[in-house]
């Protein structure tokens, strides 16, 4: 498909976090005009958000939110056809590259693009427990961009669940804008920590992680946030909004009064472009969640495709701009410019931080068996309302995969679009069927690839051809 | 639900209008952050399978924050940022 109406890019970006940043930038310094797609209003990602005019300082936000101003200035000086508040609603290979359907101010446009890196970044994984639905509770996730939007904090001390760095990060935030956390529930046992022994390699290239954490506990800890270790089970309860916390610790459930509950069981890599675009993905066992292939050296996925950041697995923010920095030099090198000495450094970096990773991904480990222990009325589909138990008697009446369970119940049709369920329904047919997460599959990812609705289709400068 | 630090850097401030009341936001806010802001969580939307909902993520994935804003429902409130006289519906069951 190409007319009148259809642009042309050489080299697209899709994400303006550090991935999408690194990658614009230097392409930029290079001569190039890469086009910059992003979802947001200004550049930074999620972990950056906001920084183009901060709203807290070092005190409050840590040094590391900080750090991405670097990155930040380097690629608001470079020469890019940077486009905000860009959703990226469809994607097709064709040909010599990749087309894309893009919308932007309620109007869509297609664009062919020859070179695509994609940076579109992590989200928190869709973890069910019972009442993870009712307002006051919020992923940690959204805790932090109300921080960094708009130095929102809660008015009453939160209670703060699940596992990862992401948790104590929000809850060491909190205290320091003087809101420190009522109760912190870790679904990590204390003796996970006896992992760093079993690997010393890692253990020491994630010092710098090891010791930041540790630096907030020990703040946490003598300021009095209380810290459950090894829970076990989460419910909140309250209607219309959340009004107790209830957790499970060696078997018993405990209960506190509370009326914001903020949650974390990890992040995984944001899939809806890359699978719509029909790149393979499997089943990471150590980060516990579904990654797309790529090659190592040029983290190319297939001609013409780059993936890079924490879309591509979580690899962290310095590895995202790492990522971004080599797909850029893979295309520079391709159009015969020497990058060799500059990208050694870099691969070497690269594979201290995912040696380091191995490490956060075994001390932060989401309980496998978690799912399957929660009361059949929880909610697996937010969007449809589809229950635990809808789920069990559909498969037990015979939905072998995860699109019969869409068609059978509902779960992952919402404007979601199973990114919330997904992972959950593939753990609940491997269970059921008894087969891996790879064999059990995932959701069929069509466009449209975000929600949109049908008068900004109406609207749409060039209608994509079906 | 929601406070905004006495130390934040100053922010520009916005009029936005929420069921018809006038309210001064300040200008980085998403018109989802705005309403946890102003009113909190409780009665954010109503879900058509029954009960209450409210934003989830704030990233642009859980569609829990989908509000009404300029008479276009089902926005997703935490993609758009606030802007002078925008107004805002939540989506609610008649009582």
């Amino acid at each position: 498909m190409s007319d009148a109406s259809t642009h042309h890019a050489d080299v697209a970006i899709i994400g303006a976090g550090p991935a999408g940043m690194a990658a614009a930038s230097r392409l930029a310094e290079a001569g190039q005009v890469p086009v910059v797609f992003d979802l947001a209003p200004s550049p930074g990602g999620q972990i950056y958000r906001q920084l183009t005019a901060p709203q807290l300082g070092e005190d409050v936000m840590g040094r590391d939110y900080l750090r991405g101003r670097r990155l930040l200035e380097r690629f608001e000086r470079a020469r890019i056809d940077y486009r905000p508040g860009s959703r990226v609603w469809w994607a097709k290979r064709e040909g010599q590259g990749t087309t894309l359907g893009v919308l932007a101010d309620r109007r869509s446009e297609s664009w062919q693009v020859r070179r695509l890196i994609i940076a579109s970044g992590a989200m928190e994984r869709g973890w069910p427990f019972p009442g993870w639905q009712l307002p006051g509770v919020m992923q940690a996730g959204a805790g932090q961009i109300l921080l960094k939007q708009g130095a929102l904090i809660p008015d009453v001390p939160p209670v703060l669940a699940g596992t990862g760095p992401l948790l104590y990060l929000l809850a060491w935030q909190y205290l320091r804008a003087g809101c420190p956390p009522r109760l912190i529930l870790d679904a990590a046992p204390r003796s996970r920590y006896a992992t760093m022994l079993r690997r010393p390699l890692s253990t020491w290239h994630g010092r710098h992680y090891l010791l930041k954490g540790l630096g907030m506990l020990t703040t946490l800890r003598r300021a009095g946030v209380k810290v459950v270790h090894g829970i076990e089970g989460l419910r909140a309860e309250g209607n219309p909004h959340l009004q107790a916390v209830h957790y499970r610790r060696a078997g018993r459930w405990q209960s506190v009064d509370a009326s914001m509950l903020l949650t974390h069981f990890g992040v995984v890599p944001e899939p809806q472009l890359s699978r719509g675009l029909g790149l393979p993905f499997d089943w990471h066992p150590s980060q516990q969640a579904f990654v797309p292939h790529r090659e190592e050296a040029s983290l190319a996925a297939a001609p013409g495709i780059w993936l890079t950041g924490d879309g591509a697995g979580i690899g962290g923010a310095l590895n995202a701009e790492r990522e971004g920095h080599l797909a850029a030099l893979s295309i520079l090198a391709a159009k015969g410019e020497p990058v060799e000495n500059e990208r050694t450094p870099l691969v070497q970096a690269r594979r201290r931080e995912l040696s380091a990773r191995a490490l956060l991904e075994a001390l932060f480990r989401v309980p496998d068996g978690w799912l399957a222990a929660q009361p059949e009325t929880t909610l697996v589909c937010r969007c449809e309302a589809v229950s635990l138990g809808e789920l069990d008697a559909a498969m037990a009446q015979g939905a072998a995969g995860p699109g019969q369970l869409k068609a059978f119940t509902r779960c992952g049709m919402g404007p979601c679009q199973g990114r919330l369920c997904g992972e959950s329904v593939t753990r609940l047919l491997a269970g059921h069927l008894g087969t891996t997460m790879n064999a059990a599959g995932y959701y069929q990812v069509r466009p449209p690839l975000h929600s949109i609705t049908l008068g900004e289709l109406a609207d749409s400068a060039a209608p994509p051809a079906p | 639900m929601f406070k905004r630090l006495d130390n934040a850097a100053p922010a520009a401030m916005v009029t936005i209008w929420l069921e018809g009341q006038p309210h001064s936001v300040p200008a980085t806010l998403s018109a989802a952050a705005a309403v946890l802001w102003l009113v909190g969580a409780t009665g954010y939307r109503d879900h058509a399978a029954g009960g209450h909902r409210a934003p989830l993520c704030m990233m642009g994935v859980c569609h829990d924050c989908l509000i009404t804003i300029d008479g276009q429902p089902n926005r997703q409130g935490c993609l758009v940022p606030v802007a002078e006289g925008m107004r805002l519906e939540r989506q609610r069951r008649p009582a």
